[in-house]
Parts: structure tokens; C-alpha cells; sequence
């Protein structure tokens, strides 16, 4: 036992206090490189509670909190928190899964319709164009509306409004996010059987991060500014 | 409140007696040091307080309960270790909240006792951090900081900066200290190093071979040693401790060491020297009492020349020891700098005796106090 106390007690080389922070993407592999094990586990606890397929909204949204909670460096408990975030946003997860699901079912149908369409007559490139831009603009806000409500208790209406907001003042940093997620599962297609187990380990968890990262800045901007609002217009 | 006191408390390892009968009050919010050499029993008093270690017999009573059979959590006491385990898989945010979590604190109540601590030492911005990555200093306030969330009436802690390097020591004992000051906390400190102890320290207590020696404030300790022992533990280099024997000439005490002749301070007790006039003593001057020149602010009533033969001369920067030999006795002097001199040469220096030590030889307990 004594080499396993020796690696407790070795001193490390220390974490510099002033140290410049990081932001953007090297922040965002720092913080994966330190909570990869937590992701992973959090994946699992996703699974786990997707499974009655009834519950996997709300598994969604406790691993966005969870997420959030781990950009902003704030400590987790990661099946206490996690089991509390489910119960807390059970309903509303469930709303917006029936709500958002069928928005963008309808997108891609209508995309798909179109595109089929293109092909015979340039005609239908326009409305390929909107309703591309239309379903990804409905995913955005669909994902921007998981961060502002995992991030703050609103009501329904603001928490929809205020993620309407989130998605059409920043996009891109969202866009990058849903980047990131489509290449998660593009890798696990591409090196198929090597990856098989990704999906069961990492994707969707990873993804979520991704997403938070990717809002945290302009959800916590939105939020802030309808707080300043309120508070000017009620006295 | 939480005054300590410990009443005949003593322990036992089968046979074996370790801590011996030891009496010590100590006052709510004072900060005492226990020191003494490897072994003589401070890490078992120590645990005994905490309750980790089973009372053999006495009695300890913390505030106005007797705490003997009280289990360790329920004391109101906070231990910080020599090696400050830390859990290595949870966070530094969850290494300090463990304790409360233990208890059952609201999550609003930890959050806030743990980042306020953080504050205090500041750590806050290694909260989410594993203890892997952290240097020595930072693990030590982490263990500090762990403590410290539990608001306890008692911090114990028990040679908490001896895995440091002496940079950090110094700046480690200043946290200490000023957490002290801000948390009016009893505080119960282990050391070896009387560094720590004397900077430290409201009173010490100097033990050996599981007995207290002498409980005193560390001036007290410095300039009153009631045994030769502490007279050689507390201050380094060592007081030198000289053969010598006392006579009377003409109403005055002197001090015979080898051909010197040595006047004691008119202010040293009569009486007590008067039991031991024309036996052997053992005289104890500090290496800081002689000089090469008699400095303006000594009386010369209580000074004589003294000459040795230089053995050894070990620069420290802002002055030199010099290890001297007189009378074929090892003994040492602290002198400025400026003093030349080569090894082997015969110096002649002024012993000031208005501080020194008068000791019986046999019992080794001070003659003037
Ligand atoms: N479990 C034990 N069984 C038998 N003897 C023990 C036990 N624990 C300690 N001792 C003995 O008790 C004596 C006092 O030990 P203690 O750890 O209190 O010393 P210490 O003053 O803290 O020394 P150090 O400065 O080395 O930490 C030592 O002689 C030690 O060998
Ligand atoms: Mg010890």
C-alpha cells in the first residue's frame, strides 16, 4: 500500500492563481480533459433514465444542467443533482419534447420534400432554402430553450421568448455546438465497430456540453438583460 | 467556550507508559504549542483530545463537560494531520464539504461555509479542482480549509507544516497565525520546530518522555527554564551548559569556569545561591551572550572576559557561529560578522551573565527558579 499512498500524498506542481483563464475552445478541451470521467457517468445516468423513453426529456434536461453546472465551474454532485433536476423539470421537458420534436420532424420532412423536389425543378430551391433555415433555426432555439430553463426558473413564455432571443443574437457559437454534436455521430458511424460503444460512453453527454458551452455566454447576456428590464419597470 | 482542561491524563500502550499524568489548562481561544522531541508523546495527547486515542485515565474536560468517553464527532474539534489526507477522487470543493455532509448540513449552508473558508485562504479558485494537481501549500490549506467549514471550538493540529519546504513554512505560519486571530478558535499545535513554536505560540509546553516539563509563554521559556532541559531544547544554537562551581567573594557571587571568574547578577536570588555556595553547578549561557566587544548597553558589573579556542566559524549572513573550545568543552558563540578569526586561534570574547542559568547538576533543575 505504501506506493498507492505515496500517489495520494505526492505533491502536484500546484494551480496558479492568477493565472490568464482560458476561454473559447482551449477552455472548452480543459474542462473536458478534467470532467471526462463525469461526462462519462453522466452518459451512462442518461441512458439509464432514457430508457422508459417517457423520461428521456427530462434526462435531457438534467444532463444539460449538469452540464451548465460544469462550465461554469461550479461543484457537482452528479446523481443528487442530477435526480433533482429530473423531478424539477419533468413537465416542462416533456412539453417542449412534444413541441420541438414535432417542429422539427415537420422541418425535416418539408426539407426533404423540397430538396426531392429541387432536383426536377429550380423552382423549389427557395423554399428548400427557408425551410432549411427555418428547421435549424427551430433546433437552435429548441436547444437555446433547455440552457435558459436549466439556467434560471422562468415562466414558460419568457423562458421561450428569452431562448428565441438567445438563438437569434449569437448563433454561431450554437452552430458550432450542433457542429461538434453531428461530428460526434458522424465518428461514430465512420469507424463503425471501433466506435460502437460510443454513444454508450461519451455522445451524448459530450454533445450536451457541447451545447452549454456553446450557450452559456449569450443565455447568461439575455437573462441578465430581462432581469435589468424587470427591475426598471417595477417600481 | 471552549477552555481545555486536562487532569492527570495519561496513556498506556499495554505496559508501555507514553504520556504520564499530565496536568494543562488552557484557556477559550488560546493558542498553544506542545513540542519535544520524537517521540515523547505530543501526537498521543493530541489524539487523546480529539478522542482518536482512548483516555488510559485522567480526565479531560473541554468547556464544563467531561469529554473522556464522548465520541471524536461529538467534541466540537477539528483535526488537521502531518500528512493531510485528502481524499484524492473528490473534488477540493467536496474534500471540504465532506464533513458537513456528514452531518447533514443544507446545501445552501455548506456552499456558503465552504466558499467563505476558500476565501479566507485563498482557494477559491481550486474549488473544482482534484487534490492530484495542487503543490504541498495548497494541499495544506485545502486540509486547513476542511477543518475550518466545521466551525469547530477546537482546531488540533498536529505538525501541520512539516511536509513543506521552508519557504512556504514561513508563509504557512503567518496563515496560521492571522486564522487564529480571525476565528476565535482554541487552538492546539504540534510541532518539533521551535520556530514554529515560538512565533506562534500564546504559551508552549515543552514535554519529554511523556511529562511536561514547563508551560510558559515563549519569552518566559526563553529566559526562564526551570530545567536544563528546556534550557537546551528552546533556542538555537543551544544554550551552553558549563561545569562551573559557585563561590562568595566579598558578598558577590562568581561563577568558576575552568580559569575564568565569572560575577553573577546581584539580581539573582541570595538565598537560593547560598544553599549551593562552594558546590558543583552547571552554569547555561546562550550563545547570544558573548561578545566580541562589550557592547555600550551591558552592565560590566555582570561581565568578564572570557577566551576559547576557535574549532569551527560557521557563517550565517548577519552573523557567525563560532564553535569554541574552553577547558576542553564544546560551546558556541554567536558573534557579528566583523569578527576575524581562523580556526585553531585563541579569541577572547565577553561573557555578558546578566541573563545566564544556574542548574543542580544532579537533579538538572534550575537553581533560580
Ligand atoms: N499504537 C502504539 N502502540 C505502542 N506504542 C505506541 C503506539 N503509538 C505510539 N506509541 C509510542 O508512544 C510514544 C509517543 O508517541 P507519539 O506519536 O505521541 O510521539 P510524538 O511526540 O508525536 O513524536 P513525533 O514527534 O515523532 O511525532 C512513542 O514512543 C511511540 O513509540
Ligand atoms: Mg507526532
Amino acid at each position: 500500500m505504501q506506493w498507492l499512498e505515496a500517489f495520494w500524498t505526492k505533491e502536484g506542481k500546484g494551480i496558479p492563481k492568477d493565472a490568464p483563464k482560458r476561454t473559447g475552445l482551449p477552455l472548452f478541451a480543459e474542462i473536458i480533459a478534467r470532467e471526462w470521467w463525469e461526462l462519462v457517468k453522466l452518459n451512462l445516468l442518461f441512458l439509464l433514465f432514457s430508457l422508459p423513453l417517457v423520461t428521456a426529456p427530462a434526462a435531457t434536461f438534467a444532463t444539460a444542467t449538469i452540464c451548465r453546472m460544469m462550465v461554469e465551474d461550479r461543484p457537482v454532485y452528479l446523481l443528487r443533482d442530477f435526480l433533482e433536476a429530473l423531478r424539477a423539470h419533468a413537465m416542462r421537458a416533456t412539453v417542449w419534447a412534444l413541441v420541438a420534436g414535432t417542429a422539427v420532424i415537420i422541418g425535416v420532412g418539408a426539407i426533404s420534400a423540397y430538396a426531392a423536389a429541387a432536383r426536377t425543378s429550380l423552382f423549389y430551391a427557395a423554399p428548400l432554402a427557408l425551410s432549411l433555415v427555418v428547421t435549424l433555426f427551430v433546433t437552435l432555439w429548441a436547444a437555446c430553450f433547455v440552457m435558459v430553463s436549466v439556467t434560471e426558473a422562468r415562466p414558460f413564455w419568457e423562458s421561450l421568448k428569452l431562448s428565441a432571443l438567445a438563438a437569434l443574437l449569437r448563433p454561431l457559437p450554437l452552430l458550432a455546438a450542433l457542429a461538434f454534436v453531428a461530428a460526434l455521430w458522424i465518428a461514430h458511424i465512420l469507424f463503425y465497430p471501433v466506435s460502437v460503444f460510443m454513444p454508450a460512453v461519451m455522445n451524448f453527454s459530450l454533445g450536451m456540453f457541447a451545447v452549454a458551452f456553446g450557450a452559456q455566454g449569450v443565455v447568461a447576456q439575455v437573462l441578465a438583460r430581462s432581469e435589468e428590464e424587470n427591475t426598471i419597470q417595477e417600481p | 467556550m471552549a477552555s481545555i482542561s486536562l487532569k492527570k491524563l495519561n496513556k498506556t500502550y499495554g505496559a508501555l507508559k507514553v504520556v504520564h499524568d499530565i496536568d494543562l489548562e488552557i484557556a477559550d481561544k488560546e493558542f498553544i504549542v506542545l513540542v519535544g522531541p520524537s517521540g515523547c508523546g505530543k501526537s498521543t495527547t493530541l489524539r487523546m483530545i480529539a478522542g482518536l486515542e482512548e483516555i488510559s485515565g485522567g480526565e479531560l474536560i473541554i468547556g464544563s463537560d467531561l469529554m473522556n468517553d464522548v465520541p471524536s464527532k461529538d467534541r466540537d474539534i477539528a483535526m488537521v494531520f502531518q500528512n493531510y489526507a485528502l481524499y484524492p477522487h473528490m473534488t477540493v470543493y467536496r474534500n471540504m464539504a465532506f464533513g458537513l455532509e456528514l452531518r447533514k448540513a443544507p446545501r445552501d449552508v455548506i456552499e456558503r461555509q465552504v466558499e467563505e473558508a476558500a476565501k479566507i485562504l485563498d482557494i477559491s479558485h481550486l474549488l473544482n479542482r482534484k487534490p492530484k494537481a495542487l503543490s504541498g501549500g495548497q494541499r495544506q490549506r485545502v486540509a486547513l480549509g476542511r477543518a475550518m467549514v466545521r466551525n469547530p471550538a477546537v482546531f488540533l493540529l498536529d505538525e501541520p507544516l512539516s511536509n513543506l519546504d521552508a519557504k512556504l513554512r514561513g508563509t504557512m505560519r503567518a496563515e496560521i497565525t492571522k486564522l487564529h486571530k480571525r476565528l476565535d478558535a482554541t487552538f492546539i499545535y504540534v510541532t518539533h520546530d521551535q520556530v514554529e513554536a515560538m512565533t506562534m505560540a500564546d504559551r508552549i509546553v515543552v514535554m519529554k518522555d511523556g511529562h511536561i516539563q514547563q508551560v510558559d509563554t515563549p519569552q518566559n521559556l526563553y529566559d526562564r527554564p526551570v530545567n536544563m532541559f528546556v534550557a537546551g531544547f528552546i533556542g538555537a544554537p543551544q544554550m551552553n551548559l558549563l561545569p562551573a562551581k559557585l563561590t562568595q567573594e566579598d558578598g558577590r557571587f562568581f561563577a568558576l569556569v575552568e580559569e575564568h571568574k565569572l560575577p553573577l547578577p546581584q539580581s539573582f536570588d541570595r538565598s537560593r545561591l547560598l544553599a549551593y555556595e562552594g558546590k558543583d553547578v552547571v552554569l547555561g549561557i546562550r550563545p547570544e551572550n558573548f561578545h566580541e566587544l562589550a557592547p555600550a548597553d551591558i552592565d560590566p558589573a555582570n561581565s568578564a572576559p572570557f577566551h576559547a579556542v576557535v574549532e569551527l566559524a560557521e557563517p550565517m549572513g548577519s552573523e557567525v557561529h563560532l564553535n569554541l573550545i574552553a577547558g576542553g568543552r564544546n560551546m558556541i558563540a554567536r558573534v557579528s560578522p566583523r569578527f576575524r578569526s581562523k580556526i585553531g586561534d585563541r579569541v577572547s570574547l565577553v561573557a555578558d551573565l546578566t541573563n545566564a542559568q544556574l542548574f543542580d547538576p544532579q537533579t538538572e533543575r534550575s537553581i533560580l527558579y
